[in-house]
């Protein structure tokens, strides 16, 4: 605390106009396990300290992991002479939104704390991965599994009276199968499990039950998968599918910094212009809903990396786009407040506007009213290959376990189907949703240099009709 | 930073360690992001850390340790000592090479004015005045300097130094919402730095792709733009890794000495190229970087390989290392014979595109992918360019690399944030490759 007030009061007086210290400390574990060998254990322990100030509207950053009085003195010098640079090559001066700031310390707490546990025992985990899996019978020759657990502690500190301290573990499990049966060779990569708290979570969620379930369903994909329909017809789409698709499309599209242009180099820019607030972008039964207070989620936090107090932002609503996702910067340029979704990977990088948990909200179909009158359909569970455009318009998504659905039946497998479609397309075509909501992890790219983020992705089951189905 | 090296492998060895590797690294880097024509933030990093490889019968570890103190090593060593007792040994592991090696200085990779260039905008401006000058509205990017001095020691009678610099810039151009073109220009030297060609070739680019229309799918002769091949190429460098295709994220898995490409296509991995941004003196065990032929004449060579793994397999290393994870240092497509004007002329109806983004495998094993097109896309029609977009590219890695059938003859080294592996390669023309789009 000293030195993060030591280095905001040093910044002002240095000509900031505004300044912000952010400590972080990162311990944690990872092992991975290759084809049934241990790889090694790697030992995480990382901390440090950021700095970002805003002088005459230009920004500026610097970063140390020396945290001495005078090596964080050297950085708040380095950030604030880099900030008085770049506002010379400035049209406008940055200006940060007016917002209520809170002194808060929270925790997520581990009922089994990770810290006690032995590699040893972690390594387990991955045992009983490899000793299910082997037990199907499948032949799964290439077999890449890997734990990792870390425990997030950060502090913040601004020039307007913010003080967050936030105490955050976090624990996954990912594997990627290769399944070899028939002469053929199906694939289900880095497949993730993970969550914000102790390893209870894992234990309790039981990876190696979804890594049976993934090779007994390519198993079933290679010997009874066909080619699917082709042309228009009705396409169901599982909790996980919804959820990259709104990941991509709705939740990275919203994002005012990229609507700003600000990422256009790196991540991209966005279809979405800011008077399309209050646009319809889908139909009815669609709501889009990016929550960072979801306890227990990949993407959990209560206040963001500029101090602000998170809440559930509706992206759209029955169809209609509600609002973007902003840090201070941007909710200053839109004219409203920011809604807290300013993150940073660790201390070593600025917050940028970013996504926390985005699902499809629920609406009220049970899975066989979903499928019940489809007369030629595709049910998507996962899915493999998926990309965006950098606008975020022009989408594809390749199912990996998918089915046949034929007068409102679910039939045998077919093979990639693939969806390959326009975002307003994709969410006009929405006419049911399911009433249960499930979340998948993910790490989310973005920034220069890169911040991989973790957020969940998910949502409800929904039925797309006259959707223009490809095959390879 | 070699008195740190030196006690923290004295203390390793104290408590008992086999193998131990420690990595120092001092490293300075500078960026300028900008967009909009202005600057949006300016970094500064200043880093001192040591990354450190234990091996204790046959159990191994590893960790960064960024709080240098003597106290703080000696209780990092022991923590992971107590880790590792109890631990599985990896049955695989083979040990690392037995030093000490000979270095050579690598050409044009250390430059004291970029160390002492103060204030690095001007070139940030002279990158957006160009592209402007080129018809460009508006213009993103982002410029580095870096400074870097790397310590290595190991229990096998290491002591390696080296020091490098660096300076790069990306610049993204548009004109409309739909326009864009990209340039990149990374160098170690200052003199070779040339912000403005890229800032060029963006706002060229950007200005020729003015009201595309809706692009057709099929199967076309496409010219890859050395900036859209350089990013198929650096995920095909980590699938070249022995470490990803054990892990089974390879097409070339199982395919040692096979056809995988066009007889035209030669790919190297070359560790001390000269004004290579990814150049290293020695990789990280100390074995001193040199090149390595990856696929010769359309065959499958070698993966890339460390001491342990090349030991496994009854070879020599590659000098990759990466300790658990050979990687690439510099990928180079060999250049052929065309001139760009030849080779555009070769095409009687095809596409032209300038740059890919979001490149994701169905299948790693299998080779199936597909990629964005991004910034102008162009429809080639008798020398003629016109400018299209949303399309796809959906084919298969191995299948591209076999449909290869002319090279440019000049080569040019690509680095920014979609190609983190360093590439060189020319212009690439390539069969028959499939194209789609959205219909809905």
């Amino acid at each position: 605390m000293d030195v993060l007030e030591f280095a905001v009061e040093k910044a002002l007086e240095l000509g900031a106009s505004y300044a912000e210290a952010r400590f972080e400390e990162k311990n944690g574990t990872s092992l991975a396990m290759k084809n049934g060998n241990p790889e090694g254990l790697q030992v995480l322990a990382d901390r440090g300290m950021g700095i970002r100030v805003l002088v005459d509207g230009g920004m500026g950053f610097a970063s140390t992991n020396v945290l001495t009085r005078e090596s964080v003195g050297e950085a708040v010098k380095k950030a604030v002479k880099l900030a008085r640079a770049a506002s010379k090559v400035r049209n406008e001066p940055i200006r940060f939104s007016e917002e209520d700031f809170h002194r808060v310390s929270y925790k997520v707490k581990m009922k089994k704390d990770f810290r006690d546990v032995s590699p040893e025992e972690k390594l387990e985990l991955l045992k009983k991965i490899e000793e299910e899996v082997k037990a199907t019978g499948v032949n799964v020759p290439m077999r890449y599994l890997m734990y990792s657990d870390q425990l997030w502690k950060k502090e913040i500190l601004t020039s307007e009276g913010a003080y967050v301290k936030s105490k955050i573990p976090r624990v996954s499990v990912t594997y990627n199968l290769v399944v070899f049966e028939n002469g053929q060779m199906e694939q289900a990569p880095f497949v993730q499990r993970a969550f914000s708290g102790g390893l209870e979570l894992i234990e309790r969620d039981e990876p190696w039950k979804w890594a049976v379930k993934d090779v007994q369903a390519l198993k079933r994909l290679i010997y009874e998968g066909k080619r699917p329909p082709e042309g228009k017809i009705d396409l169901v789409i599982s909790p996980e599918v919804a959820g990259i698709a709104v990941h991509e499309s709705v939740g990275h599209p919203y994002e005012a910094d990229r609507i700003f242009g600000r990422e256009a180099a790196q991540a991209g820019e966005s279809f979405v212009k800011p008077d399309m607030l209050g646009e319809r972008i889908g139909s009815e039964v669609v709501t889009v809903i990016d929550d960072p207070t979801i306890p227990n989620s990949w993407g959990f936090y209560l206040y963001d990396d500029e101090g602000v107090k998170a809440r559930p932002r509706y992206l759209i609503r029955e169809g209609i786009i509600t609002e973007f996702l902003t840090n201070r910067e941007y909710a200053h340029k839109l004219g409203q407040r920011s809604n807290a979704s300013a993150r940073a990977i660790n201390y070593n990088r600025e917050p940028i506007v970013r996504m926390a948990n985005t699902y499809l909200a629920p609406g009220d179909y049970s899975f066989e009213e979903l499928i019940e009158d489809v007369k030629l359909g595709v049910y998507m569970v996962s899915f493999n290959e998926w990309n965006i455009d950098d606008r975020r318009y022009q989408q594809r998504y390749i199912g990996r376990e998918a089915y046949l659905i034929e007068n409102g039946e679910l039939k045998h497998p077919v093979r990639r189907p693939i969806l390959e479609i326009t975002t307003r397309a994709l969410w006009s075509s929405v006419d049911a949703v399911g009433k249960e909501v499930e979340f998948y992890p993910g790490t989310c790219g973005k920034g220069e240099p890169g911040q991989g983020v973790p957020v969940w992705m998910g949502g409800a089951h929904a039925r797309l009709r006259d959707i223009p189905l490809r095959r390879p | 930073m070699f008195d740190i090296n030196e006690f923290i492998l004295k203390k390793a060895k104290e408590l008992g360690f086999g193998d131990v590797v420690v990595l120092g690294y001092e490293t300075n880097r500078r960026q300028v992001r900008f967009a909009n024509n202005e600057i949006t933030v300016a970094k500064n990093w200043h880093e001192r850390k040591v990354e450190l490889f234990v091996e204790l019968e046959k159990r191994v570890a590893g960790t960064s340790i960024t709080e240098l103190s003597e106290e703080n090593i000696e209780r990092t060593l022991k923590t992971l000592l107590a880790n590792m007792k109890g631990m599985a040994p990896k049955e695989d592991y083979y040990g690392i090479a037995e030093g000490p090696f000979e270095y050579k200085d690598i050409p044009e990779t250390f430059d004291r004015a970029i160390v002492e260039l103060d204030e690095p905008n001007e070139y940030v401006e002279t990158a957006i005045n160009a592209a402007l000058e080129e018809g460009a509205k508006r213009v993103a990017g982002v410029l580095y300097t870096d400074h870097d001095r790397i310590y290595l020691t190991t229990s096998n009678g290491v002591e390696a130094f080296d020091e490098g610099t660096g300076i790069e810039i990306s610049v993204r151009a548009f004109v409309g919402d739909l326009e864009s073109g990209h340039g990149t220009n990374s160098v170690r030297v200052l003199k070779k730095f040339d912000p403005e060609s890229a800032g060029r070739k963006a706002g060229e680019i950007a200005k020729m792709a003015q009201n595309p229309e809706q692009g057709p799918e099929g199967r076309f002769d496409v010219i890859f733009d050395p900036l859209a091949f350089a990013n198929l190429l650096s995920y095909m460098s980590f699938m070249t890794s022995a470490y990803a295709a054990e892990a089974g994220f390879s097409f070339l898995v199982n395919k040692l000495g096979q056809k995988v490409a066009s007889e035209l296509v030669t790919i190297k991995d070359i560790g001390n190229l000269p004004n290579g941004y990814g150049s290293r003196k020695f990789d990280d065990e100390g074995v001193p970087t040199r090149e390595t032929t990856i696929i010769e004449k359309g065959t499958f060579k070698t993966f890339l390989l460390n001491t342990s793994l090349a030991r496994k397999y009854g070879t020599e290393t590659t000098a990759n290392a990466g300790l658990i994870m050979p990687h690439a240092w510099n990928i180079v497509l060999e250049p052929g014979d065309y001139s760009k004007a030849e080779l555009f002329s070769e095409v009687k109806r095809g596409i032209y595109i300038t740059n890919v983004w979001y490149t994701r495998f169905q299948n790693y094993v299998a080779g199936d992918f597909s990629t964005i097109p991004r910034d102008g896309i162009f429809l080639v029609e008798n020398g003629e360019l016109r400018p299209i977009r949303n399309i796809r590219v959906s084919d298969n890695f191995q299948r591209i690399l076999e449909g290869i059938k002319a090279l440019g003859n000049e080569s040019h080294h690509i680095h920014w944030w979609e190609v983190s592996t360093p590439v060189s390669t020319p212009y690439v023309l390539v069969e028959s490759v499939g194209i789609t789009r959205a219909t809905k």
